[in-house]
């Protein structure tokens, strides 16, 4: 391999990675947010530990958003400064919104919400994850934004040897944004709802004593997938008005894109026609239980191709018809400085990945009993019952 | 317009090095002041709620820069691609040690982390030190020129030093003298030299007013919103007895 090709291994490695962690946050955030209105106006504390459970795994599978995201913002500066050379004064802006107005905000409440557990007002601590939920899909938005550049640059003209923003408002309603970005939100939805179903059917199925929480779950995860693949497939063909011809003739990502659609299309007769009339019964049939906990990475391999044909099949463009992928490499990029950081964080973050998948897993299989998420202080030593006499 | 986004620079990076400092002092101080796990857990919950707040700082000083000044972005990171290629592992080691340090029971799993945490503090800091000799003399040079060397063992001492007095402040098993504000202006002394210097560099590499207007526009009226949730955290925090396990 020569050096871009070694360039976009790496790029497309964190930022795949970077995806299939985000995805789930999309998906799991409103989800958290909604549960914690629930115990907010109820007082139900079985909205309380749901809250906290499905919190803790949005929180452990957030903690990859991030650390991927870093090295991504990073990546631009190291490998492609050839784009922000010729394009910075376009593409750089929606990247520097999203930076400061959305994950700023964002990664402060998450930590308010993480840690205000019994510090703050049951409100304003509800308000945190709300903020946290609104600001990552502000946050999701401008990365559209920005990746919708790419895709077609609207909103920019060529003056010299550098493109200028010409019209921030085409730039906001670029043709391949506008159906992309609810296509991406209703995968996100869909692979929260996958998760919610796969391990509430994990623990109904070995016959949990948390009966009660687990029928909820996996009712919201039914009627959710609905919701999000109702949007994912929807808006998923409407992007094809604004596909420029011959973009997927043929190739692999063509391949991964059919079957992409394939899982799209199978999950939604699964949900719509099955799993959605019969969701009185659902939490009952046993083998049922088996095929859900199976299907829960559908939605992430589903989500993973589509990214890749969105991406790839820009090749060799990096800005379509403006600027190829050879041009925007840094110049002076050399194969043994790709391949030094490309091992080093393809081995990092992919141990790291690891990691955190076998911890959510954890998280899963320990139930709602063993959550540390917003556990609350040990009692008082005066409140403690008298210890019984030493022997 | 510059001018603004100047500011916005400068204020970012300054404040990351003022809160993000004292992080990274308390993770390298975890070997050498934390010696049982109780000590080590004691330090990593005084700073476990500010993490995440002030580690951002940096992530919008990054976007910042790429857009309005996103030339510079590009041959700054590509002249340092070493030294950043190496931070970005220490960081996200370093954040990785936090949030899964108490995901498991086992005594040797948290250790691992610990060591993890308290290694990628030390590099990270170290760095900041490579990096800002680098940017003070406009790339010339070897990136480990013995002054940028000396000028990392500074900045380490100087964020070890801010940790210490933020623990100082905030765990009793670790009372003692110092001032937190005196020791966040010492933190961020080194970035604000090396910002002050390159102000020239960097309005000559100002984005165009076509771009600077409508991302201005954007950003501003967040701003009161970004100071205002930073100061929540600091009055939801207050130190004090606290017997509420900690996440991290």
């Amino acid at each position: 391999m020569d050096v871009l090709d070694l360039a976009r291994l790496q790029f497309g490695l964190t930022a795949g990675l970077h995806f299939l962690f985000v995805v789930l946050t999309l998906g799991m955030a409103p989800v958290v947010a909604v549960l914690n209105t629930r115990w907010v106006l109820s007082g139900n504390p079985l909205y309380e530990r749901m809250t906290r459970f499905w919190g803790q795994l949005y929180v452990i599978n957030y903690a990859l958003g991030i650390v991927t995201g870093l090295v991504m913002e990073f990546q631009f500066g190291l490998s492609w400064s050839g784009l922000s050379h010729y394009a910075g004064d376009v593409f750089g802006a929606p990247l520097a919104v999203e930076t400061m107005t959305a994950f700023f905000l964002e990664s402060t409440f998450l930590g308010l919400w993480i840690f205000g557990w019994h510090r703050l007002p049951r409100r304003a601590h509800l308000a945190c994850i709300w903020a946290v939920t609104l600001t990552a899909y502000a946050s999701a938005f401008w990365i559209m934004v920005a990746n919708s550049f790419l895709q077609n640059p609207a909103g920019a003209a060529v003056e010299g040897d550098r493109l200028v923003l010409h019209d921030l408002g085409a730039l906001l309603t670029n043709e391949t944004l506008v159906f992309s970005f609810p296509h991406v939100v209703g995968a996100g939805l869909t692979t929260g709802a996958f998760v919610l179903m796969g391990a509430s059917a994990y623990h109904l199925r070995r016959g949990t004593e948390e009966r009660e929480f687990f029928v909820r779950s996996l009712r919201t995860g039914v009627w959710l997938a609905a919701v999000g693949l109702l949007v994912a497939v929807g808006f998923g063909f409407a992007q094809f008005g604004a596909v420029p011809e011959g973009k997927f003739d043929g190739g692999p990502e063509a391949a991964g894109l059919g079957f992409m659609i394939l899982i799209g299309q199978l999950l939604l007769l699964v949900v719509l026609l099955f799993l959605l009339p019969a969701i009185r019964w659902v939490p009952r049939w046993r083998r049922l239980h088996r095929l859900l906990v199976a299907m829960t990475p559908l939605p992430f391999v589903a989500a993973i191709l589509g990214w890749i044909a969105r991406e790839m099949g820009r090749h060799p463009w990096m800005i379509r018809d403006r600027l190829t992928v050879a041009d925007a490499m840094s110049p002076g990029l050399t194969s043994g400085m790709v391949t030094a950081s490309l091992v080093g964080f393809a081995t990092v973050l992919g141990l790291l990945a690891v990691v955190d998948y076998a911890l959510i897993a954890r998280v899963v299989r320990r139930g709602p009993g063993a959550v540390a998420l917003g556990a609350p202080p040990p009692p008082e030593p005066s409140e403690r019952p008298e210890p019984a006499l030493n022997h | 317009m510059d001018v603004v986004w100047l500011v916005f620079l400068g204020v970012l990076l300054a404040g990351y090095f003022a809160l993000e400092g004292f992080d990274l002092g308390v993770g390298m101080l975890l070997p050498v002041l934390g010696r049982s796990r109780e000590r080590r857990d004691a330090m990593v919950a005084a700073i476990a709620p500010f993490v995440l707040a002030n580690e951002v700082w940096l992530v919008a000083a990054a976007g910042a820069l790429f857009g309005a000044f996103p030339v510079l972005e590009g041959e700054v990171l590509f002249e340092l691609y070493p030294l950043v290629v190496g931070m970005l592992l220490a960081w996200i080691l370093r954040d990785a040690g936090l949030w899964f340090r108490r995901r498991a029971d086992a005594p040797a799993w948290r250790g691992l982390w610990d060591r993890v945490i308290a290694l990628g503090s030390l590099v990270l800091s170290f760095g900041w030190g490579l990096v800002l000799y680098a940017i003070a003399t406009g790339f010339d040079g070897s990136l480990w020129h013995p002054v940028g060397l000396l000028l990392g063992v500074l900045v380490t001492l100087a964020f070890a030093y801010h940790g210490r007095t933020f623990l100082a402040g905030r765990v009793p098993e670790f009372a003692g003298p110092g001032s937190l504000p005196m020791s966040a202006v010492l933190a961020a002394l080194p970035v604000a030299a090396v910002l002050v210097a390159a102000v020239p560099e960097l309005r000559d590499h100002a984005a165009p007013g076509d771009t600077l207007g409508p991302l201005t526009l954007l950003v501003l009226p967040f701003v009161p919103v970004m100071i205002g949730v930073q100061v929540w955290v600091w009055r939801t925090f207050r130190p004090g007895s606290d017997r509420i396990p900690s996440f991290f």
